[in-house]
């Protein structure tokens, strides 16, 4: 019953584009991207001419709803052919056995020793074998404002110590009313803000396994985290709401002076602050580093009619120049040497930060949890941790539950 | 309704059991299958199909695991602590929003019903919050609230009435009421639109006796303009508290739910559960007990409806 409500519930939608679909060799690819400029008409109509008889229809799914519509086109019996995918929904995906090995066919291609370092080995499932293939990435590091800290004569943090004592330093009130209208750093409570949590925390040698969010460590990670808000109070107050929007915004508005995203918003930051910010690898904390590698790959669905185009196609996009063309669009950056050696879209100061960062740079957990670990359970516990509601051991107890039932 | 066919037929029209007589009776049904159909498949049959999967357990990313799982999800529901919270704040939101945009909608309705320059504008300007679409809104409502920039921190500040600003939305303790303002704003024209329309169906006769005999302004509110509106007031709060109890858009766009689960309703968390953490089975369990919830609602609704159509 469920497989026909839900195949009804989409079929009206797509039965139209369906006989062009099911051609013997059209590839139905579906991806995101942030901007409204869409580079795949160009890359499509390459793609064609260098593979005549092969027909791509691409399609740009809307961000918010993207994997919604991934799983249930999976359920319905309707997916794409290939599409673009993260780490945090590969085991998810292998449940659904939606996912088409691609190990032969990377090893057979002629690309594979153009791809960065590791690239491979980072995205590869937990089973052992090659799902995905890499397309862009980028890895977050600490944004801060050049000005402010010359201003008061600081220097750039290194470790938690120091971040603590500049973030302290950093928050002011410049206007005399009596409030604070620089905060020290700009927290993202909301969904998505477990990257920044991770750099304070998962640095500290700590780990999911059962027990490992209870060791005296990842309590005190968390702790310092919610003392930074609470007790020293470096956060905006609404920190424990701020999403990117919020974070981004507020940083860029001159409202905190430090904050953690990645070169994906480089450009803007520059274009509202010039030579005033700058960046740096996260801080040191607990005697080790951690930052979240952000991945993205192509994989081909186990459902596709055509496997060895829908391959052509993925490849095609990884290959040196196209993978260029293609993270042009995106703002993030290529996963092949000779496009990183010959890259320039993004000021130096960043791409060294990202370089810098890639040696302690990891994935979250290859687990089904992690999607409600990113999605649920870390936004609620660490806004109820901010709030007062619970302690920092409630929190990492909650973590904890999650992985190890 | 029936009987006037039956006297045509008397009259000298075709023979009653006849072709023709056969095609009247069959008529009425004919028209009205397609929207019945058409309500079967798109109210129904989702209805019917959210009780069935909150009887099993059903992941949408394990699709081989849909078991049958008889009650346990509602045995589940009870023992967990998010669906009290959820409970809890969902009874706040009904309880205060109905009543404050019923008062609110009063006072608007009685003020528009006198007689004053301008009165079309006002009354055409009043019904704004109700025609802006719920998103729009919202992220109005988060930028007066907003703690660094929100002209609502502002305004008490310059009056002295706060010291610091108050984080409204990121605050668990403020959240909930700060979203039940929003929707108080939003939703009281309907009330103002539905008593404005009782209140000029009460004959004027009425309040000139009364002010013949001497009674009071409040008087003449409590004994003719409350007993005038009551039919209005009672299918307004109906369906206004039906409609409030299922909304979720205002919430999800402002705050999700958080900060924790300070603006988590029932149906904000059935659909988190369903669309976010692809939980179909626990989170159609927990829409068919709030419908359950609702049910009295909906009956007493119906009951007014059908009324009103006889």
């Amino acid at each position: 019953m469920k497989r026909t409500i839900l195949a009804a519930a989409l079929a009206a939608g797509t039965i139209l584009g369906a006989g062009s679909a099911l051609a013997d060799e059209t590839v139905r690819f579906w991806y995101h991207f942030d901007n409204a400029d869409n580079p795949m008409s160009a890359l499509v109509e390459k793609f064609e001419e260098e593979n005549p008889g092969i027909r791509i229809e691409a399609e740009n799914i809307p961000w918010n709803s993207y994997y919604d519509n991934l799983y249930t086109s999976i359920v319905a019996g309707n997916a794409p052919d290939a599409a673009m995918v993260k780490m945090f929904a590969q085991p998810r995906l292998l449940e659904m056995g939606a996912l088409e090995p691609v190990g032969e066919m990377v090893e057979a291609w002629e690309g594979k020793d153009d791809l960065l370092d590791n690239l491979l080995n980072l995205t590869r499932a937990s089973d052992g074998n090659t799902y995905y293939l890499p397309i862009q990435y980028v890895v977050l590091y600490l944004y801060y404002r050049q000005d402010m800290l010359d201003e008061l004569g600081l220097d750039v943090p290194g470790t938690c110590d120091e971040f603590r004592d500049v973030a302290m330093k950093l928050t002011r009130d410049t206007d005399g009313d009596g409030q604070p209208d620089v905060y020290g750093f700009g927290f993202r409570g909301g969904k998505g803000g477990h990257d920044h949590w991770g750099s304070f925390v998962l640095s500290r040698d700590v780990s999911f396994e059962p027990g490992g969010m209870l060791t005296e460590e990842a309590i005190a990670g968390t702790q310092f985290v919610v003392d930074l808000f609470r007790e020293d109070k470096v956060f905006p107050p609404s920190a424990p709401n701020d999403g990117f929007k919020e974070v981004i915004g507020a940083f860029q508005a001159g409202k905190t002076a430090m904050t953690i995203h990645h070169i994906g918003s480089s450009a803007d930051m520059v274009e509202a602050l010039g030579d005033k910010v700058s960046a740096t690898t996260v801080p040191e904390c607990g005697g080790g580093r951690w930052t979240a590698f952000g991945d993205e790959s192509t994989a081909i669905l186990s459902s596709a009619q055509n496997k060895e185009a829908a391959w052509k196609w993925i490849s095609f996009l990884s290959s040196a120049g196209n993978n260029a063309l293609f993270n042009e669009a995106t703002g993030q950056l290529p996963v092949t040497r000779t496009d990183s050696g010959s890259w320039t879209l993004h000021e130096k100061r960043f791409v060294d930060a990202t370089v810098n960062s890639l040696p302690f740079a990891e994935l979250l957990p290859n687990v089904p949890e992690t999607s409600d670990f990113v999605n649920t359970v870390w936004p609620v516990n660490m806004q109820r941790a901010l709030t007062g509601e619970i302690t920092a051991r409630e929190m990492n107890q909650a973590i904890d539950a999650l992985y190890n039932p | 309704m029936t009987d006037t066919p039956f006297s045509v037929t008397a009259a000298g029209a075709p023979p009653k059991g006849g072709r023709a007589s056969l095609a009247r009776r069959v008529l009425p049904y004919a028209m009205l299958s397609p929207a019945v159909l058409v309500t079967l498949a798109i109210v129904f049959l989702p209805m019917a199909q959210a009780a069935w999967m909150s009887l099993h357990d059903y992941l949408l990313w394990k699709p081989s695991g849909f078991a049958f799982v008889g009650l346990k999800n509602f045995a589940a529901a009870l023992s967990d602590e998010v669906f009290w919270i959820s409970l809890k704040n969902t009874a706040i939101w009904i309880g205060l929003t109905v009543p404050a945009q019923m008062l609110l909608g009063l006072v608007t309705a009685l003020l528009l019903n006198q007689k004053f320059p301008w009165r079309p504008v006002a009354r055409a300007l009043i019904i704004i919050p109700w025609a802006l679409p719920s998103v729009v809104i919202a992220l109005m409502w988060v930028w007066i609230y907003d703690a660094n920039y929100g002209v609502l921190n502002e305004f008490l500040l310059r009056m002295d009435i706060l010291k610091s600003s108050i984080p409204w939305l990121a605050d668990p303790d403020t959240a909930l009421y700060a979203i039940i303002l929003t929707l108080t704003w939003q939703g009281f024209p309907f009330f103002a639109v539905m008593i404005l329309a009782g209140l000029q169906s009460i004959p004027r006769s009425y309040y000139e006796a009364a002010s013949i005999d001497g009674a009071s302004a409040w008087r003449q509110f409590w004994h003719i303009t409350l007993p005038g509106i009551s039919g209005v007031l009672v299918t307004a709060v109906l369906l206004r508290t039906i409609w409030v109890a299922n909304s979720i858009d205002v919430i999800f766009v402002m705050t999700g739910g958080g900060p924790g689960y300070a603006t988590y309703t029932l149906p904000l968390y059935a659909f988190v559960k369903s669309r976010t953490n692809l939980d179909f089975g626990y989170g159609s369990a927990l829409a068919v007990m709030f419908t359950i919830m609702l049910l009295g609602f909906v009956i007493l609704y119906l009951k007014r409806a059908g009324k009103a159509v006889n």
